[in-house]
């Protein structure tokens, strides 16, 4: 557990991190965008206007229109909603599944280490994405296939910290002491051990939600994310490829909302993990 | 996406060429008499031979052997590498193409056919009688896994009388007999005797009469066609025909635009919006004009919720068909109330139409039994709550608007509409084949002939066969029979207006809408004479003047 003087330095440290501070300032406007989308998005989301197809942005339509005359500044505030869905899901499923392999890996070693870590081993073996896109061929795609896909293929990394972690912590003293006092093995994990190993998962976490984001923008983009009419900034970049030509703010604002955001929560991340950092200790 | 549209009619038996549809909407295009033609420079100058032109197909072909063709990239191959025993001219009017001329016997049960003499396949070996009763014996033969086969089952008799003379008996009056005889039935005797056609080289590399021979296949990439020297009717003007597969309109477009590609057929946005600049309309002509085809709802009739006419009713009702097409036609096209095109003889306008009407969907809903009982805006009935998935094909960006502009008009009366996009191999063969969907967003392409037997007749939907919806009325499938066993046109487009109008009683599919093709054509083609047949049936007197010609070898 972390010390109450441990927290204060934390937070010291990561609120004189100005770049960390930004991060989690956008990440913040990001969650109240998604909260609030009902109230902030000027339009239906979903309000089809033939006769106002792929405008450009105008005091009526502050981002323009799509190519079904939808409002794109509606879409983008619920396509937030979708983002951070997708982004929180997957990495809490991949940081349970690694957690609890890297766990089992690391604190009961021998043959449950070698099977857990080569199994670890064959999975990074496979690009990620690829794997991502032969699963998705054979389930149809939405947004939860989508987000349990990212999260089962994507926690060796946590598996593996984990495992680290929990290999230097069992040997310390005060694990002998829980030992001797007769606690359970789970006793030790859950109680004992984890606490202490967290904070490296809290960074690879919120560095995760950024490349959970990232995936989803991609599927989407390729038609085999998050489906329509629920928009979401991946898809809406699709239809904005196709119009480039005469509808630039079809590509630009989705495009630079997946920027933004997953600049965000990169340098939250590093920010974090500086100011966890002991070495960087002053 | 639009298929390109070129070359002549590619007659099928069954006017369907299934294939219908990958890219909707044109695809053998005909007619319109007004077809515009946007203006563009014109130069004259001389007819000349030489030069490649590049043609850009979303799809690759899948089979060039025609019986076992279906659809519209291998018909595009094939109606240039084959010849029909007939063809349409440009005015839709049948015409001789491998025969010289034919004779109909007065009851109309016979037709003897003369062939031209002299005429070579491309490997030199002359063609005959021979081919033509070969090519008829494969398509009828049950173990050749074609589509085309009906109307060839309506001959009693085919007899070689002579080297170049072929007579056919049909059992009883046939309409649809002389246009039939296209190019699905004349294959190379020599080269496919005693073979399984299914397996024979030639579904990949073909060796037809036409004005273009095979040269290269690459999958996925190309196809390369070089003109035949000895061709019946004269030598193409047009050296080489380069037919690229580029899976994804916006690229096709760049290539378009940075001239690496000539001819395309554009989108209503790309039509609209995007090649309007002095600069393209230098480089390109623009053609438009009313495609023979139409685009659909259909819903799988074997699902109990679409069972209920009413509730086919209220979709209809609820769908606003002048929305998609202003939103997603951009006006380029003409809202559907039929399967037969407008302007044609065989096309009932007096029909009974669904106007956009929410609240008569909502009370016709209500009245079939679907209330929203839970409160949660979906309409629902016995706990089942109203929804279902639309299928349609990845690639035609018509479609997947049109889905979604349906899937928000169902959604305002209380039905929950998902979309599933598929790639198109798998959703012909794992979908629609095995009739593995609620509803789908689909194309027929239409052929001359009004014949529709293969679509709407209820004997028609087994596993592979055309009414994959599983549509079945008795009075449908007397009149399609008796309309063709009838040669009196009258009568037949009687038989035919009625047809029309239990369709639209029926609504077993809602008849979305007939878009326009619009082709782009560098401009240094000359010689291209938009016509009721579309633009494609002159092919082979299109030329590049010497000093325009791009493509030497």
């Amino acid at each position: 557990m972390i010390k109450q003087r441990e927290k204060s330095i934390f937070w010291s440290r990561l609120s004189r991190n100005k770049l960390a501070l930004i991060g989690g300032v956008i990440v913040i406007i990001l969650f109240l965008i998604a909260l609030f989308a009902p109230w902030l998005s000027p339009y239906d989301s979903g309000k089809i206007d033939v006769t106002r197809i792929l405008e450009p942005p105008s005091r009526e339509h502050p981002l323009g229109t799509d190519e079904l005359g939808r409002d794109v500044l509606s879409r983008m505030i619920w396509g937030s909603r979708i983002s951070l869905a997708v982004g929180f899901v997957a990495v809490g499923i991949l940081s349970i599944i690694g957690v609890l392999l890297g766990s089992l890996a690391g604190y009961y070693g021998g043959w449950i280490d070698s099977v857990i870590m080569r199994f670890v081993d064959i999975m990074l073996c496979f690009p990620t994405y690829f794997l991502i896109l032969a699963v998705i061929a054979f389930v149809s795609p939405s947004i939860w296939a989508i987000m349990i896909v990212i999260g089962v293929f994507g926690w060796m990394g946590v598996a593996r910290l984990i495992r680290a972690e929990i290999l230097s912590l069992k040997e310390r003293e005060f694990i002998l002491a829980a030992r001797s006092q007769g606690a359970r093995d789970l006793r030790i994990i859950f109680r004992h051990i984890l606490p202490n190993a967290l904070s490296p998962v809290l960074v690879s976490a919120i560095l995760g939600v950024a490349a959970a984001i990232l995936t989803e923008s991609a599927l989407s983009f390729l038609g085999i994310g998050v489906q329509p009419p629920t928009p979401s900034w991946g898809n809406m970049l699709t239809a904005g490829k196709d119009n480039i030509d005469i509808a630039w703010w079809l590509s630009l604002y989705p495009g630079l909302a997946i920027l933004i955001t997953v600049l965000g929560y990169n340098l939250l991340g590093e920010g974090i993990r500086d100011a966890l950092d002991p070495r960087l200790r002053d | 996406m639009d298929k390109i549209p070129k070359m002549k009619i590619t007659i099928l038996s069954a006017f369907l060429t299934l294939l219908l549809l990958m890219l909707g909407s044109c695809d053998s295009c005909q007619e319109r008499k007004e077809t515009v033609k946007e203006p563009a420079l014109e130069e004259p100058g001389e007819p000349a031979y030489g030069d490649t032109i590049v043609v850009g197909s979303i799809g690759d072909a899948s089979n060039l052997l025609p019986p076992l063709a279906s659809d519209s990239a291998s018909f595009d191959i094939i109606g240039l590498v084959y010849n029909g025993i007939v063809k349409y001219d440009k005015d839709l009017k049948i015409v001789g193409d491998l025969a010289e001329s034919w004779d109909i016997s007065p009851d109309g049960l016979e037709i003897i056919f003369h062939l031209r003499k002299g005429v070579k396949w491309h490997d030199g070996v002359e063609f005959t009688a021979e081919d033509v009763m070969f090519g008829y014996r494969k398509i009828i033969d049950p173990n050749t896994p074609t589509a085309y086969a009906s109307s060839f089952e309506e001959v009693k008799e085919a007899e070689i009388l002579d080297k170049y003379t072929f007579k056919v008996t049909y059992k009883e009056p046939f309409a649809p007999g002389l246009a039939s005889w296209g190019n699905l039935v004349v294959l190379p005797q020599h080269l496919l005797e005693g073979e399984d056609i299914t397996k024979s080289p030639l579904t990949r590399s073909p060796v037809g009469t036409g004005p273009y021979r095979f040269v290269e296949w690459k999958t996925g990439e190309k196809i390369v066609l070089e003109y035949n020297p000895d061709y019946f009717e004269g030598r193409p003007h047009i050296d080489r025909y380069l037919y690229r597969f580029i899976p994804e309109q916006a690229t096709m477009f760049l290539e378009l635009k940075a001239e690496r590609i000539d001819e395309m057929g554009l989108t209503p946005l790309q039509y609209r919006r995007q090649t309007n600049s002095p600069d393209f309309l230098q480089k390109f002509n623009k053609y438009r004009y009313l495609s023979f085809g139409y685009t659909y709802l259909g819903y799988n009739l074997l699902e109990p919720k679409f069972q209920d006419i009413r509730v086919r009713h209220a979709i209809s009702s609820a769908i606003n068909k002048q929305d998609i097409v202003d939103g997603v036609l951009l006006g380029l096209g003409r809202v559907a109330t039929g399967p037969f095109k407008p302007d044609t003889i065989w096309y009932n306008p007096e029909v009974k139409r669904y106007p956009y009407d929410p609240e008569k969907a909502r009370a016709l809903l209500e009245e079939a039994g679907w209330v929203d009982t839970d409160g949660d805006g979906i309409l629902d009935k016995e706990g089942e709550p109203f929804s279902f998935t639309i299928i349609t094909n990845q690639g035609n960006e018509q479609r997947k608007k049109s889905a979604e502009i349906i899937q928000r008009n169902l959604k305002e009366i209380g039905i929950e509409v998902k979309i599933h996009i598929i790639e198109w191999a798998a959703f012909i063969n794992d979908f629609i084949d095995k009739k593995n969907f609620e509803a789908v967003i689909l194309g027929w392409s239409l052929d001359p002939d009004p014949d529709q037997y293969d679509i709407w007749h209820s004997r028609k939907t087994k596993f592979k066969e055309f009414n994959f919806i599983s549509y079945k009325n008795p009075e449908v499938d007397d009149l399609l029979v008796k309309a063709r066993h009838t040669m009196d046109p009258e009568e037949r487009r009687k038989y035919y207006f009625r047809f029309q109008e239990i369709l639209a009683e029926e609504q077993p599919y809602t008849f979305l809408y007939v878009a326009e093709s619009l082709p782009a054509i560098h401009s240094r083609f000359k010689g291209i004479e938009p016509a009721p047949a579309g633009i494609g049936y002159n092919f082979i007197e299109w030329y590049v003047p010497k000093h325009l010609q791009k493509y030497t070898k």
